[in-house]
C-alpha cells in the first residue's frame, strides 16, 4: 500500500516538474500518459482477481498523482513562469487544463489498474484497445493543444522502427552492430536517388520503399557475408568501420567514375593493346554535402475526401466505414476461436487496412491501379504541414514491423536466432547452420531500416550525409538497450523515452534554464567572462553524448536486461548472480 | 589428400584473384587510379620518400595507441573502445598543462623544454589514472557477464570520454581558442618544436632538417621526436613485459587467468597495471600528437581509435610487436592513401584494409596471442 502511493507520488512529481518545462495544456497530456503508464505499471502488482477492489487499490495512489501533479502546475503558473519572464496561461484555460489531467490522471489509473482483474487474454485485448484509441487520438489532442508534440513524436517512432530492427541482431542472434546506422543512410539515400527530382528518376514512394528496405537488406548480406564466419568483437569493429565508411561514401560520390581494368591497364601493361571500356563517367550520384533534395513524398487518394458531403466523400466516407468494420468483425472472431496472438491479430488488421487503402480508390477515380500506385494521381500528397498523416504513416509501418518482427521471432529462423544467441556450438550440433541463420538475422534487421531510412527521407525531403554517423549507431543501440534486449515491448518503450527525452525534454530544459538564468542568476554577475562561461555552459544539449553515454554504462552495470526485460534474456544476465547466490 | 590441400589453395588463389579484381574495378572511385599513380611516381620519385617519412611519423603514433588496445584485448579480450578517446584527453591535456605555465608564448628554450617534460609528466600521469578508473568504474564487475556487456559499457565509456572532451574544448581558460569558437571546433596546438627552434636558432632556426641542403624534402624535428620517442616506449614497454616480475604476471594473465590466480597473481591489480600502462601511453601519444599534427579536437580520438585498432589487428591483436608492426603499416597506408589516392577516402582505405584482413588472415600478420578463455 505504502510502497504503490510512493510510485504515484514519484509520478506525479516527475510529470509535475516536466509541466514547468512545457506549461500550458501539457499538464492535460501529461496528467493522461501519467495515468496510463502508473496503472500499467501498478496492476502487475496486485493478484489477478475482481478488478473492481483492484481500481480501488491503485486509486489512492493515482489520486496523490494527480494531486501532487495540480500543485506543481498551479505552482508552474502562478510562480514559475513569473520567474522566467513569461505571461501565466489565463486562468480559465489552466483551470480546465489542470481540471483534464487531474481527472485523466485518476481515471486511467484505476482503469488500467483494474484490467489486470480480468481473464489474461481479455486484459491484454482491452489494454490494446485501450492504447489504440491513446495512440490514434494523440495527434487530434496534440493539434487541438497546440503543444507541438506529433512532430517529435515521428522522429522517436522512426528511431522505434529502427530499434526494433537492430533487436532481430542485438536482441535476437545476439551481434553487437555498431554501424546499424549505415543501413538506414542506405535506405534514406535509395529514397533520395531513386524519388527525387534531381536524378530525374521520381518513383513512387510507395514502390520505393520496399526498393529500399530490398537495398538495405542486399548491403546486409554483402557485409554480413565475410565478416559473420568471425568472432563477435571482430564483427562489432567491422560494423563500426562501415558505420563509420558509408557516410564518407555518400559523401564523396559525387565524382564517379568506373573503367574496366583489364583493358584499360592491366592488358596495356603487357603490350597487350585493347580499347578501355569505360562503364559510367564524371556521374554525381550523392550530391556531397549539399545532399539530395527535395525528394518525393507519398500521396494517397483516400486523404482528399473530396468536397465535404458531395457524393465521393460520402462514398469513401462509407467504403471507409465498411473496412473499418470488417476489420474488427475479423479482430473478435479471431479473438473468440482464441490460440492466435494479439500480435498478428493485429497484423492482419494492418494488412487488410493496407489492401483496402490502395484499393479504395480504384473504383471512385476510375484511374488504373498502376497509375495510383506511381503516384500519377496527385491528390493527397503527404505535406510537411499535416504532420498527423505522417504520423498514422509510420504507426502503420511499426504496426506492420511488429507483425513481421514477431511472427519471425516465433518461426523456426527465429528459434534458430535465439539458439546461436544462447550457445553457438550447440546450435551447430543441432543442426542449425550458424552462418546462414546469422547472415539472415543481419539482413532482416537491415530490412527495418530501410523502412526507416525510405520514411525519414520522404518526411525530411531532403538527407544529408552527416545524420547517419556514428553517434546515430549508438543512439539506436541506447534505444534497445534502456527497453530492453530482445523484447519488442521494451524497445518500443527505450525508442519512446530515449527520443522524447533527446527530441523534446532537452530542448525544453534549455529554453527553460536559458530563460530562468538570464531572469535570476545572470544580473547578479558583474564578471562578464563568468557569465558568459555561466551562460554557454549551463546548455543541457552539450551534453547529449554524456547523457547517451551514461544511459549504456548505468544499464549496463544496474540493470543490462533494460527497462522491459525479455525473460530469456534477463535469465541469461543474471546467471552469475544465482551462481553467487547458490 | 594432396589434390585436396592444392584445390583449397587454388579457391583461396581465386577469391583473392576476384578481391583483386573488384578493389581495380570500384578502386577508382576512391581514387587508386593504377596507371595515374605510376606516373605520379614516375615525375617525382622524392615524393615517395616524403610520404614514406609522414607515414612512418603517424604510424608511430598510431603505433603507440594500438599498443593500448592490443594489451587490454590480451588480458581481458575486450575492445576498450574508450581508448582512442582517452588519447584524445591526452591532446587536451598536454595542450592545457603547455597554455596553464605559460610555455605558448615563451622565447625561452628552456622554459619551452621544461614545459614540454612537465606537459610529457601530466599527461601521461592523467590518462593512466583515467584509464584505469574507466576499468575500475565501467568493466570490472561486468568480468564474467555475457560478452556483449562489457563492450557496450565500454561504447557508452567512449562516449561519456568524448563529452568530456567536448566540454574541455569549450572552456577557454583551459584551451586557448586562438580565433575557433565553440568546444565544437578543432582547436590549434601551437606548433612548439618550431617555436624551440626559433628560440634557440638552432638549423638557422628552421625544423626542416634538410633546410640548408639541395634535397628537395622535409624531414623535420617533429618527425624526428615522434620516431625517437615512439621506439623508445616501445622498447621501454617490451623489456617490461618480457623481464619484469609485474610483466611475467600479465603475459601468465594473459594466457590463462584462472590458472594465474591459482598461482597467487593478483589478477585485479595486473588488469589495472594493464590499463595504467595503456593509459599512460595513451597519454604520451596525444602529447606527440599534438605537436606533430598541431591541432586538438574532441572528436580526433574516435578516427585514431578506428584506425589504430586496425593496427592492432593487422599486427595480431593481443600481440605486441605485431601492434608495433601493424601501426606503422597502417600509417605507411594512411599516408599513401592521402598523396597517391584521395585523402577524403582514407579513412574508407584503412577499413577496407581492416575487411581484407579478416578475410584472409584473421589472426593477423604475426598472430594472436590471447589466451583461452574459460
Amino acid at each position: 500500500m505504502i510502497k504503490n502511493i510512493r510510485t504515484g507520488l514519484s509520478f506525479g512529481i516527475v510529470a509535475g516538474l516536466m509541466t514547468f518545462l512545457f506549461g500550458g495544456w501539457s499538464v492535460a497530456v501529461l496528467g493522461t500518459l501519467m495515468g496510463v503508464g502508473l496503472g500499467l505499471g501498478l496492476g502487475g502488482r496486485f493478484p489477478r482477481k475482481d478488478p473492481l477492489k483492484i481500481a480501488a487499490a491503485a486509486f489512492p495512489s493515482g489520486l496523490v498523482a494527480a494531486v501532487v501533479l495540480i500543485l506543481l502546475s498551479l505552482y508552474q503558473n502562478s510562480n514559475v513562469m513569473d520567474a522566467i519572464g513569461k505571461k501565466p496561461f489565463a486562468e480559465d484555460l489552466a483551470l480546465k487544463a489542470n481540471l483534464l489531467g487531474f481527472f485523466g490522471t485518476v481515471i486511467f489509473t484505476s482503469l488500467l489498474a483494474a484490467l489486470h482483474g480480468l481473464p489474461e487474454k481479455q486484459e491484454r485485448f482491452y489494454k490494446m484497445i485501450l492504447l489504440a484509441i491513446l495512440v490514434v487520438a494523440f495527434p487530434f489532442v496534440d493539434q487541438a493543444t497546440s503543444l507541438r508534440w506529433t512532430a517529435q513524436i515521428i522522429f522517436a517512432l522512426i528511431f522505434v522502427i529502427l530499434g526494433l530492427g537492430l533487436n532481430i541482431v542485438v536482441g535476437y542472434a545476439g551481434l553487437l552492430d555498431l554501424g546499424y546506422a549505415a543501413f538506414f543512410a542506405i535506405g534514406a539515400y535509395t529514397t533520395g536517388i531513386l524519388s527525387s527530382p534531381v536524378h530525374s528518376i521520381e518513383l513512387n514512394f510507395w514502390l520505393v520503399i520496399w526498393i529500399a528496405a530490398a537495398m538495405a537488406a542486399i548491403w546486409g548480406l554483402f557485409l554480413g557475408a565475410p565478416t559473420l564466419p568471425l568472432r563477435g568483437d571482430y564483427l562489432a569493429i567491422v560494423t563500426l568501420g562501415f558505420g563509420e565508411i558509408v557516410p564518407v561514401l555518400f559523401k564523396n560520390l559525387i565524382d564517379v567514375t568506373i573503367k574496366e581494368p583489364l583493358t584499360c591497364w592491366i592488358l596495356p601493361l603487357f603490350r597487350i593493346q585493347t580499347k578501355c571500356i569505360i562503364l559510367v563517367e564524371h556521374e554525381d550520384l550523392t550530391l556531397g554535402e549539399k545532399g539530395i533534395s527535395p525528394i518525393g513524398r507519398p500521396s494517397l487518394p483516400l486523404l482528399e475526401l473530396g468536397e465535404p458531403m458531395g457524393s465521393a466523400y460520402l462514398i469513401k466516407l462509407a467504403l471507409m466505414g465498411l473496412a473499418l468494420a470488417l476489420v474488427v468483425f475479423l479482430l473478435v472472431r479471431s479473438i473468440r476461436s482464441g490460440n492466435k496472438s494479439i500480435s498478428s491479430l493485429i497484423g492482419y488488421g494492418v494488412a487488410l487496412v493496407g489492401i483496402l487503402l490502395v484499393f479504395i480508390p480504384i473504383p471512385l477515380t476510375g484511374v488504373k491501379f498502376i497509375d495510383s500506385l506511381l503516384g500519377v494521381l496527385q491528390p493527397g500528397e503527404f505535406e510537411s504541414s499535416r504532420p498527423v498523416t505522417w504520423y498514422f504513416l509510420i504507426i502503420g509501418l511499426i504496426l506492420l514491423s511488429i507483425f513481421i518482427i514477431s511472427r519471425l521471432r516465433d518461426s523456426r529462423l527465429g528459434r534458430a536466432w535465439m539458439a546461436i544467441r544462447e550457445d553457438e556450438l550447440a546450435a551447430a550440433q543441432m543442426g542449425i547452420d550458424p552462418v546462414k541463420t546469422k547472415l539472415a538475422a543481419f539482413a532482416m534487421g537491415a530490412t527495418f531500416s530501410g523502412f526507416a531510412g525510405a520514411f525519414y527521407a520522404a518526411y525530411i525531403r531532403g538527407i544529408f550525409p552527416s545524420v547517419f554517423d556514428f553517434s546515430a549507431s549508438i543512439i539506436i543501440l541506447c534505444v534497445v538497450i534502456l527497453g530492453g534486449i530482445g523484447n519488442i515491448n521494451g524497445v518500443i518503450v527505450g525508442g519512446l523515452v530515449l527520443m522524447m527525452a533527446d527530441r523534446l525534454f532537452l530542448p525544453a530544459l534549455k529554453d527553460f534554464l536559458s530563460l530562468l538564468l538570464t531572469h535570476t542568476v545572470l544580473p547578479s554577475i558583474n564578471d562578464p567572462v563568468v557569465q558568459m562561461a555561466v551562460k554557454d555552459n549551463a546548455n543541457p544539449i552539450l551534453y547529449r553524448f554524456l547523457l547517451f553515454g551514461l544511459t549504456l554504462v548505468i544499464m549496463m552495470a544496474v540493470r543490462p536486461e533494460g527497462l522491459i526485460p525479455n525473460a530469456q534474456v534477463r535469465a541469461e544476465l543474471h546467471a552469475a548472480d544465482e551462481e553467487k547466490k547458490g | 589428400m594432396e589434390s585436396i590441400k592444392k584445390k583449397i589453395n587454388l579457391r583461396r588463389l581465386g577469391t583473392l584473384a576476384i578481391t583483386l579484381y573488384i578493389v581495380f574495378l570500384i578502386g577508382p572511385i576512391a581514387g587508386l587510379d593504377v596507371p595515374a599513380i605510376a606516373a605520379a611516381i614516375k615525375a617525382n620519385p622524392l615524393q615517395l620518400v616524403q610520404f614514406l617519412i609522414i607515414g612512418i611519423s603517424n604510424g608511430a603514433i598510431i603505433a603507440i595507441i594500438a599498443l593500448g588496445y592490443t594489451m587490454v584485448y590480451g588480458i581481458i579480450e575486450l575492445i576498450n573502445f574508450a581508448h582512442g578517446d582517452v588519447y584524445m584527453i591526452g591532446v587536451f591535456t598536454s595542450l592545457t598543462v603547455l597554455s596553464v605555465t605559460g610555455t605558448l608564448d615563451s622565447k625561452d628554450p628552456v622554459k619551452i623544454i621544461l614545459g614540454l617534460i612537465l606537459a610529457l609528466v601530466i599527461a601521461v600521469a592523467f590518462c593512466a589514472a583515467l584509464n584505469a578508473s574507466i576499468e575500475r568504474l565501467a568493466y570490472r564487475r561486468l568480468r564474467n557477464a555475457p560478452r556483449l556487456a562489457p563492450l557496450i559499457s565500454a561504447i557508452g565509456m567512449s562516449f561519456i570520454v568524448e563529452n568530456v572532451g567536448l566540454m574541455w574544448a569549450a572552456q577557454a581558460w583551459l584551451v586557448p581558442s586562438f580565433g575557433t569558437t565553440g568546444g565544437a571546433s578543432q582547436k590549434v596546438f601551437p606548433d612548439m618544436i618550431g617555436a624551440l627552434f626559433k628560440a634557440t636558432g638552432f638549423n638557422g632556426g628552421d625544423v626542416n632538417l634538410f633546410a640548408s641542403t639541395d634535397i628537395a624534402l622535409r624531414l623535420t624535428a617533429k618527425d624526428v621526436l615522434v620516431i625517437v620517442l615512439a621506439v623508445a616506449l616501445m622498447i621501454g614497454l617490451y623489456l617490461f613485459v618480457q623481464r619484469t616480475t609485474l610483466g611475467k604476471a600479465m603475459r601468465a594473465t594473459a594466457q590463462n587467468r584462472d590458472a594465474a590466480k591459482m598461482l597467487g597473481i593478483n589478477i585485479d591489480w595486473v588488469i589495472t597495471a594493464t590499463f595504467l600502462i595503456g593509459g599512460g601511453l595513451a597519454g604520451a601519444a596525444g602529447l606527440m600528437a599534438g605537436l606533430y599534427n598541431n591541432t586538438a579536437w574532441w572528436f580526433m580520438g574516435f578516427r585514431a581509435g578506428l584506425q589504430s585498432f586496425t593496427a592492432a589487428v593487422l599486427g595480431g591483436i593481443g600481440n605486441i610487436t605485431g601492434a608495433m608492426l601493424g601501426g606503422f603499416l597502417i600509417g605507411l597506408l594512411a599516408s599513401f592513401s592521402d598523396g597517391y589516392l584521395n585523402a577524403r577516402w582514407t579513412n574508407a582505405w584503412v577499413f577496407a584494409t581492416l575487411v581484407l584482413i579478416l578475410l584472409f588472415r584473421p589472426t593477423g600478420l604475426l598472430g594472436e596471442q590471447t589466451g583461452q578463455k574459460a
